[in-house]
Parts: structure tokens; C-alpha cells; sequence
């Protein structure tokens, strides 16, 4: 009994009255961890509690729990939402019996001068009765619409009655001051809100007339938010960011306007991460309301390679990307003295050097290596596929590999052909494929990832290396994708904010611009312009295996160098390595977010001999 | 004590035998190796022989690396560039995660993925000096391997 009502406490708590996993994530998991002991002080307050900045007294904790489920419930079924989005008061949790009072009475309307004031007033240090917050809800009725005339206007809230007029006017001199009734918890709670200088005065010393009678309406005080802390300001970014996407599928838009006027200052009132990933968002929100796409996403690549060395550079996904599958194709290549590496995504050629080293330590010797690169088309016409193709064969020379580079220019990797390629056959030539970050590109028309498939196997690779993030950026409905994005890219600026440079550093400035690219275009991008169609390992699992593809298991020497690597990272203890089904997956503290996975053709695949005879026999 | 005895014996100085000097050198650490460079001229021309910084390189790694490592680590900058630039930090970092409670310990066994991890990163910075020394690179001069400089909070 107890465990369950710590975790409604903690429920109820943190998701202050909206779905509990839209709450930040700090919340969640600084909760979490201390329900492990139920060591209570018999009269006092409840020690475990206090901890986390709940005041209950022991004695009273069945009680609250009682009526926290009552909360839960009322909260669950009935459109309470919109009335608290709308509420710009907020009650100060600290006294969780107060609160939770104080909620309860707002749903039910109930008369509640009667309060448990004694309760209150047993909690409160001073004991000063005036500090009561007491709503008398007994003299209206309607009480869902909170109409609140300041900068934000929020008037248009779907669903809910109109707020007459008149009684709006009257309402504007009377402030309803919120006070907390633990006279001791009053300062710092206070000092935080900065927007209220005229309520900060509402001290303890107020007449328990005078609030009587401002509590006697509902209007809304004239200024928005009493902000309790940061942690609650989280929460509530989280909540404006939902809500203005919201608005935006709903094609609303002069509502989404409105949000998203409330989410600058929410932003900046965050630090680290939190800010950088809201600023993102609000900014790829913006471009989405006022209908601004800017046509930069994909034409100058050599900018997006820049900040992608940067990202390299910074924190271990894409070093991760290239160890673990170059691992899996030397391991495939294991006997073969002839092998040919076709990269869809060339880039600056990083991945290929440590494959190029370990070929040249193989135990039997460096087989003959050739390299495809294929890559988008330049904007200034220079070659910067044959430049890179040349820097590796200067290293494979300097290590004594045998190297061959052929580079192709493509718009799309569903323009290419097996026949282009120049393949040998598979007795000759052992053939690997390697797609790190490439193929979700595809998912925009349909045809062209089957497509791509179709070629794959037409090249009859021993083995196919695929490299994705762990996210679902593809689903139809934008809500949906939006909810998605903002986890995975707040897990992934968490961990470059974990990643110990200092915070001017170019670089983490530059990697964070290119995950920003990346928000930007699966917000705000549609069509043929969204290219970030991530899809999970479990999407991408039955593609493959439908597309006539079977998994190859990763072995644990790439598990023990990917573990390697990272222990490497400062900030090394967040970052994990999961193995999947033969998958291994990089993530952060708990949120997988690339995975890595390897396949071949299936066997027994009849038509795969057909295509023997179409190519030529090399003359040795 | 007669300084006519004394000066029969012949005095000895360990710069006349180089390859004694070679083997005591052999045995230290990284950072003494670096001090002792600083100590003569001769000392600084031994201590920049690549075999002893291959010799430290390796000392610990287990099974030890084939000879056909060399021609490689050679070709890619030199032994003791690994060591400066991957063997140390690679070295400090997975030891101090594994000897937690064993600080003193300063001998660091690595297995053959360590080491093959550290010759994969070298051959990457290898690479990326490639790029920069082409002119391609640019001015800011980052490194794929500056993760391993940064200091770690450990």
C-alpha cells in the first residue's frame, strides 16, 4: 500500500496533472530512484519525502494518498486539460496535502473554507492562519474557463464555455494570491517568481478577509505564472512545445502562434540542454507555422559534411557507426583475397582507414581492396569524391595495401544499378555494402527503398551493413513525429552536454548544429524535403527480412571494441552498448539511439544464379 | 684514503655504453623517458629511438602484437607518436575504469582489442593529418582523436 502511494505521489507530483510521460525526464528519474526504503519517522514529517521537497506529515500520508487517487481519477476522466493549460496559478506542491486539497476542490467545486485548515496550520511553522489558500468556489458554478487578459491571450480554448465578459472586468482588480500555506517555504518559492512583483508582496501578513473575498471569483489574476522552479518550468516547456504541435496538426494556427509566443521565455528560463534542444524546436516550429523553408537542407554538402566531422569529432555515435561495422565486414572478408567495400554515403571517408589498417594486420596479409564511394552531387562541380578516394590511397600505400577507388555521383541511391558498379563475381571478389545513415532518405516514395534492396541483392554482398538511428521521425501523423523527436534529440543533446568540453567549444557548437539541421528538417519539412525518415531497428528488422535478407550477428569482438571505444569518451559511463539480437545498439543512460545491424542475401535465393551469367570472367 | 687507489680504477660513465643506457631506458615510464631526453644531447638522440617507445608501447599488451605491426606503426608516424597520442591516453583511461581500488598499480595489461583499437584511432588520425597537410582541411584544426586529450572526470 505504501509502494503505491509513493508512486502516485510521485505521478501525480510530477505530472501535474498532465501525462505523466511528457514529463521532463530529470523528474522522472531523480523520483525514481529514492523509493527503495519505507523507513518513516513516526510523528514528524515524512523523511523520505522531505528529501524531494514534499512536506507530509507521517500521519496524514494515507490520507493524501487517498485523495492523490481521487485526483488521478478526476483528472483521467474529464477534460480537466485544457482548465489547467489555461490555469497560469500554479500551487505549490511542497505541501502535499494542501495542494492536493486545493486540487481536488477546484474539480469539485466544493465549498472549501472548511479546508483542512488544521492540517495546513499544523504544517505551517508560523502558524499564521491568513496564509490559508481557500477557494470558495460556492459562488459559480461554471468554473472551467480561466480567461486571462495579459500579453498571451489565450482566449481561444477549444472546447470550453465562454467566460462572460463582465464578470472578466470586475475580476481584474482582484488578484487571487496564491499563498503557500508552510509559511517557511514562502521565501524561495517567491523569489522565483520573477514576473510577479506585485504578488511577491502578498505576504504572510494578509488579512484572512481580504483573501476570503478575492476567493471569491474565479477569473484568473492578471499576470501569468507563478513559477515554483525550474523543474516545473521543464515541465511546463515540454507541455507548451505538445501543445503548440498540437495546434499545428489541428491547423490551427493563430492558436499555435500564440503558444509558441510562450515558448521563448520558457526556454531561456532553462539551462543546458533543456534550452538548446527547446530553442531548436521552437525554431523548427516557427518555420512550420509562418511557413518559411528555407531550400538549404541538402545542396551544400560540404557545409553538412563540416558539421558532421565536428559531430564526429565531439561524442562516439558515428565512431561507433564505423568501428562496429567494419568489424562485421572483416569479419566477412575473413579468407577472401580479393575484397570491394561499396559505401552509399562516402562523405569525408572516415570509416575506411581503421578498415584499411586491420586488412593490413590480417594474419594472412592484406587482400587487394577496392572502394566504391557514392555521393551526392557537388554544387561547384569539384570532385570531392575522387579527393577523398585519393587521400585513402595514399594511407593503403603508405600501409602496403593493394587499393582501387571508383567514386559515383548520385542524386539518389535508388538511381544506382548492380551493373554500374563493375562487380566480379562472388568467387573472385567478396563484396560488402555499407549504408551508415543513408537509407532512411528513401522512405519518402515508396518504390525507392525496395528498390535499393532489390540492387543489394542484385550485388550479391557477403555481407550488408546497415547503420541507423534508433527513432521513429516517420509516422503519419505529425503530433506523433514531433513527441518522438523531441525525446530522441533531448537524449542526444544530454549527452554532449555530458560530454566534458568546455561550453564555448567550436565544436560542440557545430555538432549541435547539425543535430539542429536535423530537427529542423523532420519538423518543419514535408514531401520530398523530409529527409530525416528515421525508422527503428524493429521497422528496418522486417524490411530486410521481407526484402529477402538474413541477419548476421555482430560477434562480441565488435561488442568488446564498441565498450572500448566509449569507455574512451569523458562522460563514458553514460553512454551503454546493448546487443539486440545480434544488433548492437549505442544509447544514452537508458534511450537507444543508433543501432547497428548486418545482413546477407538470404540463401537459396535461385534467381541470385541467373544474374552469374551477365558478368564477365576476369582475365587473371 | 689514497686518491692515487682511486684514480687507478676506471671511472665509469653509462654514456660510454650506449647500449647499457638503452636497456635501462627501456624500463622506464613514459613520462621519465621524456625527462630523460632533456638530460644531454646523447641522451635525447637515445631517447628518441623509436624501439624504446616501441618497447613501452607494448610492454604490457598481451598476447604482444605481430611483427608485422611495425612496418605499419612506422609508416603511420612512429612509435612514440602512438604512444604520445593513443597508447597513453587509451592506456590511463581503461585502467583507471578497471584498477579502481589499485591506483599504485602502475603495470596496465591490455588485450589485443586494446590494442587494436589504439592502431585503428592512430591510423585515423594518420589520415586526418593527410587531409589537413593536403590543404583541404580546415584552419580549426580538429582532430578526431581530441576526445582522447581532454581530461576525463573520472
Amino acid at each position: 500500500m505504501k509502494r503505491e502511494h509513493q508512486e502516485t505521489i510521485g505521478g501525480a507530483g510530477s505530472s501535474n496533472g498532465n501525462k505523466a510521460e511528457s514529463s521532463s525526464s530529470s523528474m522522472a528519474t531523480g523520483k525514481g530512484k529514492l523509493w527503495v526504503e519505507d523507513d518513516q519517522d513516526a510523528g514528524g514529517m515524512d523523511e523520505l519525502l522531505a528529501v524531494l521537497g514534499y512536506k507530509i506529515k507521517s500521519s496524514e500520508m494515507a490520507d493524501v494518498a487517498q485523495k492523490l487517487e481521487q485526483l488521478e481519477m478526476v483528472l483521467g476522466s474529464e477534460d480537466g486539460f485544457s482548465h489547467l493549460a489555461s490555469d497560469t496559478v500554479h500551487y505549490n506542491p511542497s505541501d502535499l496535502s494542501g495542494w492536493v486539497q486545493n486540487m481536488l476542490s477546484e474539480f469539485n467545486n466544493l465549498p472549501s473554507t472548511d479546508l483542512d485548515s488544521s492540517i495546513l496550520l499544523s504544517n505551517n511553522q508560523d502558524s499564521q492562519p491568513s496564509t490559508i489558500t481557500s477557494l470558495d468556489f460556492s459562488n459559480n458554478s461554471q468554473s472551467k474557463v480561466f480567461v486571462d487578459d495579459s500579453e498571451y491571450d489565450l482566449r481561444a480554448i477549444p472546447g470550453v464555455a465562454a467566460y462572460p465578459q463582465k464578470e472578466f472586468d470586475k475580476s481584474n482588480d482582484r488578484k487571487r494570491m496564491k499563498l503557500t500555506p508552510d509559511g517557511s517555504n514562502t521565501a524561495p518559492a517567491l523569489a522565483v517568481n520573477s514576473l510577479q512583483s506585485s504578488n511577491s508582496s502578498c505576504s504572510t501578513s494578509s488579512s484572512p478577509q481580504a483573501i476570503m473575498a478575492v476567493s471569491g471569483t474565479l477569473s484568473e489574476p492578471t499576470r501569468p505564472v507563478v513559477l515554483i522552479d525550474s523543474q516545473e518550468t521543464g515541465v511546463h516547456l515540454v507541455h507548451t512545445l505538445l501543445a503548440c504541435a498540437e495546434a499545428i496538426q489541428q491547423e490551427n494556427l493563430k492558436f499555435a502562434d500564440a503558444l509558441f509566443k510562450l515558448i521563448g521565455p520558457l526556454a531561456s528560463s532553462q539551462a543546458g540542454a533543456m534550452r538548446k534542444v527547446a530553442t531548436y524546436f521552437a525554431k523548427a516550429l516557427a518555420r512550420r507555422i509562418y511557413k518559411i523553408f528555407p531550400q538549404d537542407y541538402y545542396l551544400d554538402s560540404s557545409y553538412s559534411d563540416t558539421l558532421e566531422m565536428h559531430f564526429y569529432e565531439t561524442c562516439p555515435y558515428i565512431k561507433f557507426a564505423h568501428f562496429t561495422a567494419n568489424q562485421a565486414i572483416l569479419e566477412a572478408f575473413a579468407n577472401a583475397s580479393r575484397v570491394h567495400v561499396i559505401d552509399f554515403g562516402l562523405k569525408q571517408g572516415m570509416q575506411w582507414p581503421a578498415l584499411i589498417q586491420a586488412l593490413a594486420l590480417r594474419p594472412g596479409g592484406p587482400p587487394t581492396f577496392r572502394l566504391t564511394g557514392i555521393g551526392p552531387p557537388q554544387p561547384d562541380n569539384t570532385d570531392a569524391l575522387q579527393q577523398v578516394g585519393w587521400k585513402l590511397a595514399q594511407l593503403a600505400q603508405t600501409i602496403g595495401v593493394k587499393f582501387e577507388f571508383r567514386g559515383f555521383v548520385a542524386n539518389s541511391l535508388a538511381d544506382l544499378e548492380a551493373e554500374i558498379l563493375d562487380l566480379r563475381p562472388p568467387e573472385v571478389e567478396a563484396v560488402a555494402v555499407n549504408s551508415v545513415f543513408e537509407l532512411h532518405r528513401l522512405l519518402d516514395r515508396p518504390g525507392d527503398i525496395d528498390k535499393v534492396l532489390g540492387s543489394i541483392k542484385a550485388m550479391r554482398p557477403k555481407i550488408v551493413t546497415i547503420v541507423e538511428q534508433e527513432a521513429n521521425h516517420n509516422g503519419p501523423v505529425f503530433l506523433d513525429r514531433f513527441n518522438e523527436a523531441l525525446h530522441y534529440y533531448s537524449s542526444l543533446f544530454d549527452s554532449l552536454e555530458g560530454s566534458g568540453l568546455t561550453p564555448p567549444s567550436q565544436d560542440l557548437v557545430m555538432s549541435e548544429l547539425y543535430l539542429g539541421r536535423q530537427i529542423y528538417n523532420v519538423v518543419a519539412c514535408e514531401g520530398a524535403d523530409r529527409v530525416e525518415r528515421h525508422e527503428t531497428l524493429a521497422q528496418w528488422r522486417t524490411r530486410f527480412g521481407s526484402a529477402g535478407f538474413d541477419p548476421v550477428h555482430l560477434g562480441s569482438n565488435a561488442f568488446k571494441q564498441a565498450s572500448m571505444l566509449l569507455a574512451l569518451f569523458a562522460g563514458g559511463d553514460g553512454y551503454r552498448v546493448e546487443e539486440n539480437n545480434g544488433c548492437l545498439m549505442l544509447g544514452w543512460h537508458t534511450r537507444p539511439l543508433i543501432a547497428t545491424s548486418a545482413w546477407r542475401p538470404a540463401a537459396g535465393d535461385s534467381q541470385l544464379r541467373v544474374n552469374s551469367a551477365e558478368f564477365e570472367l576476369p582475365s587473371q | 684514503m689514497e686518491g692515487n687507489v682511486k684514480e687507478k680504477r676506471p671511472r665509469f660513465c653509462v654514456n660510454d655504453h650506449v647500449d647499457i643506457l638503452m636497456e635501462i631506458l627501456k624500463r622506464l615510464d613514459g613520462r621519465s623517458l621524456c625527462v630523460s631526453a632533456c638530460v644531454c644531447r646523447l641522451w635525447c638522440t637515445i631517447a628518441r629511438n623509436d624501439s624504446l617507445w616501441e618497447h613501452l608501447c607494448f610492454r604490457h599488451a598481451s598476447p604482444p602484437p605481430s611483427s608485422g605491426v611495425r612496418p605499419v606503426i612506422v609508416a603511420l608516424g612512429g612509435y612514440k607518436r602512438l604512444y604520445m597520442v593513443c597508447v597513453r591516453p587509451v592506456l590511463s583511461r581503461l585502467g583507471r575504469l578497471r584498477i579502481a581500488g589499485d591506483s599504485d598499480r602502475d603495470r596496465r595489461v591490455w588485450t589485443r582489442d586494446g590494442v587494436q583499437l589504439s592502431l585503428s584511432l592512430f591510423c585515423v588520425d594518420y589520415y586526418e593529418r593527410l587531409g589537413r597537410l593536403g590543404g583541404g582541411g580546415d584552419a580549426s584544426g580538429g582532430s578526431s582523436l581530441m576526445f582522447l586529450c581532454k581530461p576525463v572526470n573520472v
